[in-house]
């Protein structure tokens, strides 16, 4: 009889996976939106993150190379018609647009299946894992990640990047990487973490707002927003419901233009936790 | 003629076979689903292999440890001598006097690290306490100057380990309705060995992974590797 109630199991596993994603096993999933109405593209996220998870400063020469350590990055874009027209290009209202890119925390992650010794891991709290000291720099996972959002630390950045005075802001609750490893945004897991414990030794669940990531603290305009995608009462849930952002498509189907949710690259099924608000244009 | 005979003969029905391949086809696979679907590497390191619930672990002789609610990890370690600046005296403190682990380490209970006492705190009694001793002179002396004496870290984890002393002390001793606060020293000699018989305090567990994952297996602590390394 174990045997035939094993497999209902797995089939009922795999028939809700298909329905619902996989996420139905989480303890928490940890979600993010950004609304791209609301970014100025001024940085501030991205700077706040090299405050608090110990990015090296690499230099101008290896930024150009590609070897920039920004586990947040802000891109620019610009709409087609407008290119080349250098008296409209540099604004936003007229085709231009940022994009904060941070590490997706994919649900079915890329990266994930490739590594050879499991650094890369998926959390129970949704999370997209990289454990530092198991990690044997063999760049798989920044290769597979159709983001780009891994970062490789091709030189022992620590011993230049924090000279002497400099070394006292590195923040203790993360390690400071070295030479050949392979890093990324980690929804600034160490906050969740302490919000995590705080919240054990009371007893309690961790509630929305106990806690915020560095990017979404320092937004000036609070275009991001972050949280619990489990908790219904949680900000980021009611977003995701507002604009009708669902999880397990590859399409976000949406007839009223209104409903600006999107994720990235949706249809390479990675299952993204970031969803992106469209930009609203005036024209 | 016969042989004719018999190769025309009309065959069994085709769709019958078919129909019974295919319900034993059904059936291996099910069986062979439920036979050989194994755990996957996460499964795997995600649950803990053998846990313990707590309020059991009383009723089986092979799993009291120390004090009821625990199994203690298995493993020793041959610490070497640490020079401290005096030399401490930890079995006078705490075996002979009766004071409690979490005065001096106060902050064991409500943060990650449990702390060196500041030397207000020595003060506090040795102001009027064993003056005269050569080690309290010498204590004194750092009290006078605004000094704390140097002490040395004997405990000291990898970088990318965390380690919160806080929720430890609250599973296996504020939340275990067996134990009371006076027989904290049998909590912390979990991994830092029977200190009350030390002078020195010396590294005598070897708090290796391996120390870790055999008390988190044995007393069900977690196995997901974010929530440990950092």
């Amino acid at each position: 009889m174990s045997l035939v109630r094993n497999f209902i199991e797995d089939w009922s596993r795999y028939r809700r996976s298909i329905n619902e994603g996989g996420f139905h096993e989480y303890e928490h999933m940890w979600g993010m939106v950004i609304d791209l109405d609301k970014c100025t593209g001024c940085n501030a996220c991205s700077v706040a993150c090299y405050a608090e998870n110990n990015l090296a400063v690499v230099g101008e020469e290896k930024f150009e190379s590609g070897q920039g350590m920004h586990w947040l990055r802000v891109e620019r874009y610009w709409d087609e018609p407008n290119i080349g027209n250098e008296r409209v290009r540099d604004t936003q209202e007229h085709g231009g647009s940022f994009m904060p890119m941070m590490c997706q925390q994919c649900n079915s992650a890329t990266c994930e299946p490739v590594c050879p010794v499991a650094a890369a891991y998926h959390t129970p709290d949704g999370l997209n894992a990289q454990i530092y000291n198991r990690c044997v720099g063999s760049r798989y996972c920044a290769n597979n990640c159709p983001y780009r959002l891994r970062y490789f630390n091709f030189y022992s950045y620590y011993e230049d990047s924090w000279p002497s005075p400099l070394d006292m802001q590195l923040n203790p609750d993360i390690t400071v990487r070295d030479k050949g490893v392979m890093e990324k945004c980690t929804f600034c897991v160490q906050r969740i973490r302490s919000a995590k414990n705080t919240a054990k030794m009371e007893n309690r669940e961790v509630a929305d707002g106990d806690f915020q990531t560095a990017c979404q603290q320092t937004c000036p305009t609070t275009a991001i927003v972050f949280g619990d995608l489990l908790d219904h009462d949680s900000e980021v849930h009611k977003l995701w419901h507002k604009f009708q952002t669902k999880l397990g498509t590859t399409k976000q189907k949406k007839d009223n233009p209104e409903l600006r949710g999107y994720r990235l690259y949706e249809q390479l099924n990675t299952e993204p936790s970031v969803t992106y608000l469209e930009r609203v244009r005036d024209v | 003629m016969e042989a004719e005979a018999e190769t025309c003969h009309p065959r069994p029905r085709r769709s019958l076979a078919l129909s019974l391949w295919t319900a034993m086809m059904v059936v291996a696979l099910i069986l062979g689903n439920a036979l050989l679907a194994k755990p996957s590497l996460a499964d795997e390191i995600m649950t803990p292999r053998k846990q313990v619930p707590s309020a059991f672990s009383g009723w089986l002789d092979e799993d009291v440890g120390p004090f009821p609610g625990v199994v203690a990890p298995e493993g020793t370690y041959e610490g070497k001598d640490v020079e401290q600046p005096i030399e401490f005296p930890h079995d006078l403190h705490t075996a002979t006097n009766k004071i409690n682990c979490l005065y001096c380490h106060t902050y064991a209970r409500r943060s990650a690290v449990a702390g060196i006492p500041p030397t207000s705190k020595c003060m506090g009694c040795h102001s009027i306490i064993a003056t005269d001793r050569p080690r309290i002179k010498q204590l004194t002396e750092y009290w006078d100057k605004g000094q704390s004496p140097p002490w040395k870290k004997v405990h000291d984890l990898p970088d990318y380990v965390r380690f919160t002393h806080e929720r430890h002390l609250k599973k296996f001793l504020f939340d275990n309705p067996d134990m009371t606060v006076e027989r904290v020293d049998e909590v912390c000699a979990l991994c830092h060995g029977d200190v009350t018989k030390m002078t020195v305090a010396k590294k005598q567990k070897p708090l290796t992974m391996g120390f870790c994952t055999r008390c988190h297996q044995a007393n069900g602590g977690t196995f997901d590797c974010q929530k440990c390394h950092k």
